[in-house]
């Protein structure tokens, strides 16, 4: 059998293999993916430095972060900021996700323009998000929430002088960045419920609100619980919108976890608790991810 | 006392509008105040009550962005990335969901899985040790560098949203074309493509709305000023501004956000339907 026979019949082995197909994929994510995961999770017992020079083993930036005061207040900012965006972000967005779909069966072309107003504040980068809002939230007379909060007889609010105030303001301004993603899904959602069950539950006279809680609601629960998952994880990896909008500050009020990484390593040059912290983002992402397959799996079987 | 049917309607359209009225001005109040803020003078800026349409309207601001500011070279740049970023991703997502759409293997499942677990990662986590590799590497402020973690971030989401289309062709469609023949490289470049062609297209779209959006990756493997993305770029210029030059920002912020709102509005039927169809098959 010449060489040539051999290379070809090698060559039809191979194409009837899905592995040349999925080779560059596998590649790349094992680049920019694996790799990088596991030198974080190495570096974090290092006291290397970010740019290369000696450095041994220890458990030392994990002692250093967990007994610093930074550590708490980084993980009381992002407490708050997940908890309260992630409630609000669903609650809106359910609510709009109904109100079009309401719109939407009597052929109101309002429903149209109110999804595309939601979803154009969401295809709006992170960063440009953040200067907008830092806009809006001035505490100089260019202010014009403060402005608006005078107008109806309000005090004004130090937006983002006052760290509980900077917190919350960041928080509605990622609820007003994330609904559109929210909306989206439960809409899709809506779409895919039975009309006759529906149906069926108005003529045997149930109220709106008891269709809305007793059948759409748990119709609804798997999806519900996948959006609680995906928006959670998104939230906990904010970076861009925070960054611009505050800085982290005053102080280190709005720092979440993502931006204490990169605060951590790029200005405070301590690369061992950045990545330390960044492990625990990492296990974070982890965690939510292991229960989204497993909502994933149980909602393949029913 | 009954209300009839009619009036009922009539109420419940009314709730209806009221309520539209009130999210669209939520949602579009701070990009609407963005844009008049671009178009002020000055005096207007600081104006109580504030001017809520300048007039005239201050074109010149926008001028003056363009001119004394580099946002042409962060907008070409970021679109050189997003250009490579599309074609390399869409190129490896497509050669893989014909891979998992088309052959049956031992750990397909999990390997799906294992793709889309990427998605849920943080690039801030894995910027920092790319970082530290490029480093070495002497590869930081490299597009190609750039341009490959960009790839990656997007290729979850392609490979995911190209073989849910593909598996919509049934497979009978291939087996025809191979016993007449034809390669699977033939089959997915003659047969395959163009008849997923929109599926590509929205592809296409959303992987080019997501790395104009990306500034992790750039802000952290990137510090040459003239090749930052605009995302960059903008937190740059956001540093050197003074509450006196916020029309000149807001300008900038509104030349940024253009392209990818235009790209939502007009497309935004295909766009809504492949985030579903994403979202809801995981």
């Amino acid at each position: 059998m010449s060489v040539k026979a051999a290379r070809r019949r090698w060559i039809e082995a191979l194409a009837g293999s899905p592995l040349p197909w999925l080779l560059p994929l596998a590649l790349v994510l094992a680049f920019t993916f694996i790799y990088p995961i596991i030198e974080i999770i190495r570096l974090s017992f290092t006291n290397a430095g970010l740019t290369g020079g000696n450095y041994s083993y220890t458990a030392r930036s994990y002692r250093l972060l967990f007994g610093s005061p930074y550590f708490s207040d980084m993980i009381k900012a992002t407490v708050i900021f997940v908890f309260f965006s992630v409630i609000f972000q669903m609650l809106l967005g359910f609510v709009i996700a109904l109100l079009v779909d309401q719109g939407a069966k009597r052929g109101m072309r309002a429903s149209i323009v109110t999804r595309t107003a939601v979803l154009s504040a969401w295809a709006i980068p992170g960063v440009i998000i953040g200067i907008i809002w830092n806009i809006l939230y001035q505490e100089s007379a260019a202010g014009v929430l403060n402005y608006l909060l005078h107008a109806l007889g309000f005090g004004s609010v130090p937006f983002l002088s006052d760290p509980g105030a900077a917190l919350a303001s960041v928080t509605v301004a990622n609820i007003w960045r994330g609904t559109a993603f929210s909306m989206i899904l439960l809409y899709a959602g809506i779409q895919t419920l039975p009309g006759d069950v529906l149906e069926a539950a108005k003529v045997d006279g149930a109220s709106a609100w008891q269709r809305l809680t007793r059948v759409m609601l748990p119709l609804l629960a798997p999806i519900i619980l996948i959006n609680l998952v995906i928006v959670s994880i998104d939230t906990f990896n904010t970076f861009d919108m925070v960054l611009a909008l505050t800085g982290g500050g005053p102080g280190r009020s709005t720092e979440v976890v993502a931006l204490s990484i990169y605060d951590l390593i790029f200005q405070q040059f301590h690369l061992g608790q950045g990545a330390a912290t960044a492990v625990l983002l990492l296990a974070i992402n982890a965690i939510m991810t292991a229960i989204y397959l497993r909502l994933e799996r149980t909602e393949e079987i029913t | 006392m009954f209300r009839s049917r009619r009036q009922s309607e009539t109420l419940t359209r009314a709730g209806l509008y009221a309520a539209y009225a009130l999210i669209i001005i939520f949602f579009l109040f701070p990009i609407y105040w963005v844009l008049s803020m671009s178009l002020k003078t000055v005096p207007q800026l600081f104006a109580t009550p504030p001017v809520w349409f300048p007039i005239p309207p201050q074109f010149s601001n926008y001028a003056y962005v363009f001119s004394e500011t580099p946002i042409l070279r962060y907008l070409l740049n970021s679109a050189i990335i997003v250009v490579l970023t599309v074609f390399f991703a869409l190129l490896i997502s497509t050669l893989a969901a014909y891979g998992f759409s088309r052959f049956t293997f031992r750990y397909k499942k999990p390997s799906l899985l294992a793709v889309l677990v990427f998605q849920m990662i943080s690039p801030v986590v894995i910027s920092i040790p790319l970082y530290r590799l490029f480093e070495s590497l002497n590869l930081l402020n490299n597009y190609a560098s750039v341009v490959l973690v960009y790839v990656a971030v997007v290729l979850p989401f392609t490979t995911w949203f190209l073989k849910g289309y593909f598996d919509t062709i049934p497979y009978e469609v291939d087996e025809a074309a191979i016993v007449d023949g034809a390669t699977r490289l033939q089959v997915l470049g003659r047969i395959l493509l163009p008849v997923c062609a929109p599926g590509i297209a929205t592809a296409a779209i959303l992987a080019a709305v997501l790395s104009w959006s990306q500034f992790v990756i750039p802000f952290i493997l990137v510090d040459n000023r003239n090749l930052f993305p605009v995302s960059v770029g903008l937190v740059n210029l956001q540093s050197s501004t003074e509450t006196i030059t916020l029309h000149y920002l807001s300008a900038a912020s509104i030349v940024a956000i253009t392209p990818v709102i235009a790209i939502f509005v007009l497309l935004q039927r295909y766009i809504v339907s492949a985030l579903t169809s994403g979202a809801l098959k995981g």
